[in-house]
């Protein structure tokens, strides 16, 4: 109630609050003197110590001493010998309605702050959590990058020189040539596993296309590791210039089927990507169990992560239960996201 | 074959890399390294320059870019047989080298031993490609280039017209625009011009596009 009541504009809280007390008032004057009403006068001073300013409750307490005063002088409960004792009484009433109307007040304040500060503290997790993301996505393509161009880079090197080694070495007819064979195609494994890592931590590659081919890949390469059928729909080009969004498009559509396979276990998923008029759609849709309710429950943080990452690229999206079952999963880009960037057209091989 | 040994000029930004691939050739007493360098365009003064036989390019340069280094050498040296050697997979990136002008592409990743195999294929005028590039390059060639299957002879005129946008590397949303349709008519298009081509996908009907365009048959 008192919540309701605060949501109120401050006018019309302060002259309820007076007819409140007025009526309070009233109530007090027609039971007489000897039936103490002093107790209700309490409501409207907590609601104005609560909710307006302590100058306002202080103004209230003095008011409804008044009140209680005047009340009690009219029928006739004062006489001159007794105008001491109702001045200490009335004393003693306001004192203690001064005392509860500032403690009440400083309770609100700090109530008022307490939930600011807890706004502030959320906000600040937030943005924190985004940051992360944002963060850990970048430092992995960077990582990714440096794999694919440093160290698989570097193996390969080593494998040439291993190669001329192993040909001298066989020239020269000295039988530890198969050695140095067998060391080239230890390395090219090395490679190969280095490339995969690499895939792994920047799965679209940096160009435009990019997010289509990875998607493409993604796909046939779900279909085969899980034997299910994981198709990728896409009927016209569709063009991401800048590689934040690819990625974090990648990764939700791989969260996605993911949680299909392992929670849902679905055996028919469709990742498809379609220009719309207004933007772009990430659809990942499956025949699976259906998840339970559409909000992040205790199936890991998949659920949790996917929408972060659709706000970090300005996407929004929602996950549904479908109606013949199962789930479908929609990420929206608003044309003006997808990026006329010039990431591509710098960094493009 | 000649026993004077062709001259081939490494294009190769990262050093180790071009050491041991320096090495491996050097090995071989038909061929001679004549020349290194790490850019486009140091790479392609020092061509213009040597005449090498033969060119291995990185597709990722220190400066400049791989595919451009060789649409370059296409009308600047064209005896020069060229060669990609890079990290990058092949299924992307093989057929646009080639388009560009390479006569072979490998990856990094393969055998050493393709790298001069490749070499002396593209030195005999023959294309380089590795055996599951050529497989689907084989079914590219017979989605695509069936005599039923002509861009100009299946599709609808509007259909033609989204086609030869989508080969200029016109996306979806700007095709749309361009042809005043809205975007939903335009992918219905699309889904047509897959089917009739026999696409699986739109990366396909981008490739497609872009090679019919370069074709000449594109209005």
């Amino acid at each position: 109630m008192l919540e309701r009541l605060t949501a109120w504009p401050k006018g019309i809280q302060s002259a309820t609050i007076v007819a409140v007390m007025l009526f309070v008032g009233y109530l007090d004057y027609i039971t007489g003197p000897h039936i103490s009403m002093s107790a209700f006068y309490l409501l409207p001073l907590t609601l104005a110590a609560w909710s307006i300013s302590l100058r306002f409750a202080l103004f209230i307490a003095a008011a409804c001493v008044a009140l209680w005063m005047g009340g009690n002088t009219i029928n006739g409960d004062v006489d001159f010998l007794s105008v001491p004792l109702a001045l200490w009484n009335g004393g003693v009433q306001l004192v203690s309605f001064v005392v509860l109307a500032i403690t009440v007040s400083r309770l609100s304040a700090l109530q008022r702050e307490l939930e600011s500060r807890v706004r502030d503290r959320t906000a600040a997790l937030e943005r924190t959590q985004h940051d992360l993301l944002r963060i850990g996505e970048r430092e992995q393509r960077r990582i990714g990058q440096d794999l694919h161009d440093g160290l698989c880079q570097h193996l390969a090197g080593t494998a040439y020189t291993c190669q001329a080694l192993q040909e001298e070495l066989a020239q020269r007819g000295i039988p530890e040539a198969k050695n140095a064979q067998h060391v080239v195609d230890l390395i090219k494994e090395g490679i190969a596993l280095s490339r995969e890592s690499a895939k792994g931590l920047d799965p679209v590659e940096l160009n435009a296309e990019g997010l289509m081919q990875a998607l493409d890949e993604s796909a046939s390469a779900t279909s085969k590791l899980f034997r299910v059928s994981c198709r990728f729909e896409c009927d016209s080009p569709v063009h991401i210039h800048e590689g934040a969004v690819a990625a974090h498009l990648f990764r939700i559509a791989q969260e996605a089927v993911r949680n299909a396979i392992n929670h849902g276990h679905a055996s028919d998923i469709l990742v498809a990507l379609r220009i719309e008029e207004e933007g772009l759609e990430l659809l990942v849709e499956d025949n699976g169990a259906g998840i339970a309710n559409a909000r992040p429950s205790g199936r890991g943080m998949g659920l949790v992560i996917m929408p972060r990452r659709a706000a970090i690229i300005g996407a929004s999206f929602e996950i549904t239960r479908q109606q013949g079952g199962g789930t479908r999963v929609r990420c929206f880009l608003p044309t003006g996201r997808i990026a006329k960037g010039s990431e591509y057209e710098q960094q493009a091989i | 074959m000649s026993n004077k040994p062709s001259k081939v000029f490494l294009v190769e930004d990262h050093p180790l890399f071009r050491q041991g691939l320096a090495i491996l050739i050097g090995r071989h007493p038909e061929f001679r390294i004549c020349g290194e360098a790490e850019g486009a365009a140091e790479a392609l003064a020092a061509m213009t320059e040597l005449k090498p036989d033969a060119a291995i390019i990185d597709l990722s340069l220190k400066s400049g870019s791989g595919i451009e280094l060789i649409q370059h050498m296409k009308t600047r040296l064209p005896q020069t047989a060229v060669v990609v050697l890079s990290m990058h997979d092949e299924r992307h990136h093989a057929e646009r080298s080639i388009r560009a002008g390479a006569l072979g592409y490998v990856m990094k990743s393969e055998s050493p031993t393709a790298v001069i195999e490749a070499l002396r294929k593209v030195l005999a005028g023959k294309p380089y490609l590795s055996e599951q590039m050529r497989a689907v390059a084989v079914e590219r060639f017979l989605n695509g280039a069936a005599p039923a299957t002509l861009p100009q002879d299946v599709l609808s005129n509007r259909e033609l017209e989204v086609f030869a946008l989508l080969g200029r590397g016109y996306e979806t949303r700007r095709v749309a625009e361009t042809l005043g349709l809205n975007i939903k008519t335009v992918q219905t298009f699309c889904a047509k011009i897959k089917d009739k081509l026999h696409l699986a996908n739109a990366s396909e009907l981008a490739r497609e596009a872009v090679r019919w365009q370069e074709s000449g048959w594109a209005i």
